[in-house]
C-alpha cells in the first residue's frame, strides 16, 4: 500500500513540482513541434488537457520499469481517450520507453505509434483504444485480474468527459461498482468540451459528481494542472476500500495553446504557423514565471 | 457411428467444470443468463473465478479483454445474438486488436431459441466475426466434439468465438476423437458431390446422404468445426475430388460456411457451390425445425442441390464433348481449306 504522505507538498517538494513542470512544458513543446513539423492534423485539445496528469504518472506515482514494459507486477494505465495519444507518446518516451527517433516514423507504416495507441507496438502501452468508451471497461477486467490475483498492481484509467457521453463508460461503472474494484482509479479529463466543442446545453454530462457518487464510487476532485492538487486526490483514491474511485481532474482544454485555450474550436486540428508560434510564446512565458518564481 | 443423445449446451457445461479443474487461469463471465449457459456448475464448483456482468453483454468482451492482458482466460457467455453483435466493436477494437486470449461463447446460436423470434436468432455471427483478424471460430456437431472444442479454445492462444446450438443430438464421435484447429472431420464417405455442414446439421447432411444414396447418388460429409482457421488445402484435400460442393448452416448464406467455402471453390478448386442456409430474411418465431424448413434447411433442399450439380456436370460434359467434336470438325475444315491451298 502506498503511503499518505506520497502526495506532493507545495514547499517540501517545490524541486520536484518544478521538475514535473518542465516535464510537462517539455512535453508540450514536443508534441507541438511533432504536429507543425509533420503538417498533421492532432487532437491538441484532448491532448494538451492531460499533459500533467500523464506526466505525474509515469515520472511519479505509478509502480514501472521502463526497462521491462511486460513486467507482471507493473501497475497498468489505459488511456481509454485514445485520440490524446500523442500526449501519451510524448511521457513514455521521457520516461524511457522508447527513443525520441521514434516520432520521425509517427503515424506511417511501419511505425511502432499508431495514430491511436496499440499496444502490440509500443512500448509502454498497455491496452490498445481509439474506439471511445472502452478503455474503462478493459481497465475494470486488469482491476478485476488484480484482486483476483491479490496483485500488487493498481490500475489507472484516463477517460474524456465527452467519453462519458457513451454508454458503456456507465455500464462499466456499474460493473465496477458492483465487483468493488478498489484497485482502479480513474482520471476523469473535465475540460468541459468534446470534439465538436463546448458541452454545456449540447451533449452535457454535468453534474458530474453526483453521477458517480450515485454509481457509488468515490469521487475526488482536483485541478487537473496542478501537482499538488492531483497527487492529494491520488492518495484519497488510493486509500479508498471497497469500492472504485474517480477523480475530477478539472483541466483546460488545449492547454498551452491560447487560441484552443480561448476559444470553442474543435479538439483535432492543424497548427497554423501562426498559432504555433502564439503557443511557443506562451510555453516560454509560462517557464520563465516559473524560473522567476522559483528565484524568489 | 451414433451414440448417446445429448444438450450441446449441457455438454459445454460439463466441459467448462472439468477445464476450470484443470487450469486455474480460467475466469468464467456472465450476463444474467447463467442457467442457459449452462455455467452454474463452474459457478458453484469456483466462485472465486466466476463474475455476473448482469444484463451488460456489451461488456462481457471488453471486461474480459482486461482480464485476459493480465493473464487470465476469461469465457464469456451469452446469447449469441447478443454475444456477437451486440458487442461487435467491443470484440473488434478490446478483444481482437488487443490480440486478448478472450474466449466468446454464442449460446443458443442459429435459430435454435425458435419460439423467442428474430430478436433472439443468431444468423449473422460467422459473417461479422470472421473477418475480424486472429479470430478462430468453432462450430462443434456433438457432445463429443464440444468437449473436445472447450479444451482446444482453452489452449489456443488468441481469441476464440465458439458457436453452440441449443439443441439435443446424438453422438456422432467416440471417444477417441480429436478435434485439431483449422482442421475438416470427415464423416462419411461418397464420390460425387461433398456436403460441407456445420454445427448440429451436420447431422441433417448424414441424412441427407442416406436419402441421396437410396437414389444412387454418393455425397460425402465433411463436418466443419472449425470455421476459422481454414486453409484452401484442408478444403481441397476434402471436396476438389467431388463433382462439386453443398454447403449448410443455420446462417444468413451470405458470409457463413457457404461463403467461405465459395471463396475458396473460387479461388482455385473452380467447381460448383450451392448454399442451404437462411436467405437474406429476418428469421420469425415458432420451431426451431419449422423455421429451419421453411427457410430451406432441408433434406429436400440439400437434395435438389446435389442432383443440380450433378446434373449440370453432365450438361457441362456433354456440352464440352460437343465442343470438342465441334472442334475437331472445325480444325478438320481448316485442315481441308489449307490442304486445299497446297
Amino acid at each position: 500500500m502506498w503511503p499518505k504522505d506520497r502526495a506532493l507538498s507545495p514547499v517540501g517538494d517545490r524541486a520536484m513540482i518544478q521538475q514535473l513542470a518542465l516535464k510537462a512544458l517539455a512535453a508540450r513543446r514536443f508534441i507541438l513541434k511533432l504536429g507543425f513539423e509533420q503538417k498533421i492534423r492532432l487532437h491538441y485539445g484532448a491532448t494538451m488537457s492531460i499533459v500533467e496528469i500523464l506526466t505525474l504518472l509515469y515520472h511519479r506515482w505509478m509502480t514501472i520499469d521502463p526497462s521491462r514494459p511486460s513486467w507482471q507486477e507493473r501497475d497498468r494505465f489505459v488511456l481509454s481517450k485514445g485520440h490524446a495519444a500523442p500526449a501519451l507518446y510524448a511521457v513514455l518516451s521521457s520516461a524511457g520507453f522508447f527513443p525520441e527517433s521514434e516520432f520521425d516514423n509517427f503515424r506511417r507504416i511501419g511505425s511502432r505509434l499508431q495514430g491511436h495507441p496499440d499496444r502490440n507496438k509500443t512500448p509502454g502501452v498497455d491496452c490498445s483504444t481509439g474506439s471511445l468508451g472502452q478503455g474503462l471497461p478493459v481497465a475494470c477486467g486488469m482491476a478485476l485480474c488484480s484482486k483476483i490475483d491479490e496483485a500488487p498492481y493498481k490500475v489507472y484509467a484516463c477517460i474524456g468527459d465527452g467519453e462519458c457521453n457513451e454508454g458503456s463508460i456507465w455500464e462499466a461503472a456499474l460493473i465496477a461498482s458492483n465487483l468493488g474494484l478498489d484497485r482502479l482509479i480513474v482520471l476523469l479529463d473535465r475540460n468541459k468540451k468534446s470534439s465538436y466543442g463546448v458541452m454545456k446545453g449540447r451533449n452535457d454530462v454535468e453534474t458530474m459528481a453526483d453521477k458517480w457518487r450515485a454509481f457509488n464510487w468515490a469521487v475526488f476532485e482536483c485541478d487537473g494542472h496542478d501537482y499538488v492538487s492531483l497527487s492529494s486526490s491520488l492518495c484519497g483514491a488510493e486509500t479508498t476500500r471497497g469500492r472504485p474511485s474517480v477523480i475530477l481532474c478539472n483541466t483546460v482544454k488545449g492547454k498551452g495553446i491560447p487560441l484552443a485555450e480561448n476559444t470553442p474550436v474543435r479538439s483535432n486540428f492543424y497548427l497554423e504557423p501562426e498559432r504555433y508560434r502564439e503557443a511557443l510564446e506562451s510555453l516560454d512565458k509560462t517557464e520563465n514565471e516559473m524560473r522567476h518564481d522559483r528565484q524568489d | 457411428m451414433i451414440g448417446k443423445t445429448e444438450d450441446l449446451s449441457a455438454a459445454f457445461g460439463r466441459a467448462l467444470l472439468e477445464l476450470g479443474r484443470v487450469n486455474e487461469r480460467v475466469v468464467v463471465l456472465d450476463s444474467d443468463i447463467a442457467d442457459s449457459c449452462q455455467t452454474e456448475a463452474f459457478r458453484n464448483a469456483f466462485p472465486n473465478r466466476s463474475f455476473d456482468l448482469g444484463v451488460a453483454e456489451q461488456s462481457l468482451p471488453t471486461f474480459a479483454a482486461g482480464l485476459a492482458l493480465c493473464g487470465k482466460i476469461p469465457i464469456c457467455n451469452s446469447f449469441g445474438v447478443f454475444s456477437a453483435t451486440r458487442g461487435f466493436d467491443m470484440i473488434r477494437q478490446s478483444v481482437c486488436y488487443n490480440r486478448a486470449n478472450v474466449k466468446i461463447v454464442a449460446h443458443a446460436a442459429g435459430q435454435s431459441m425458435g419460439y423467442t423470434g428474430p430478436s433472439h436468432h443468431t444468423v449473422e455471427d460467422i459473417s461479422a466475426i470472421r473477418a475480424l483478424p486472429y479470430m478462430a471460430i468453432l462450430s462443434p456437431c456433438d457432445g463429443v466434439e464440444v468437449t473436445q472444442v472447450v479444451r482446444a479454445m482453452a489452449e489456443h492462444e488468441g481469441p476464440v468465438y465458439l458457436r453452440l446450438a441449443r439443441v439435443s443430438v446424438p453422438h456422432l464421435h467416440g471417444d477417441d476423437y480429436r478435434f485439431r484447429m483449422g482442421k475438416l472431420d470427415r464423416l462419411a464417405e461418397g464420390s460425387d458431390v461433398t456436403l460441407f455442414a456445420t454445427g448440429d446439421l451436420v447431422h441433417l447432411a448424414l441424412e441427407a446422404r442416406s436419402v441421396l444414396a437410396d437414389q444412387g447418388v454418393r455425397a460425402r460429409v465433411v463436418n466443419v468445426p472449425c470455421l476459422k482457421p481454414l486453409e484452401r488445402e484442408e478444403v481441397a484435400a476434402q471436396g476438389a475430388d467431388t463433382l462439386g460442393a453443398v454447403t449448410i448452416e443455420d446462417h444468413n448464406v451470405l458470409g457463413g460456411l457457404g461463403s467461405i467455402i465459395s471463396e475458396i471453390y473460387s479461388g482455385s478448386i473452380c467447381k460448383p457451390v450451392l448454399r442451404v442456409g437462411i436467405p437474406d430474411v429476418f428469421t420469425e418465431s415458432d420451431d426451431c425445425e419449422k423455421l429451419r424448413k421453411k427457410v430451406g434447411i432441408s433434406i429436400d433442399s440439400i437434395e435438389n442441390c446435389v442432383h443440380l450439380i450433378v446434373e449440370r456436370t453432365q450438361q457441362n460434359a456433354g456440352r464440352t464433348a460437343a465442343r470438342k467434336e465441334g472442334a475437331g470438325q472445325q480444325q478438320r475444315a481448316c485442315g481441308e481449306r489449307t490442304n486445299e491451298g497446297f
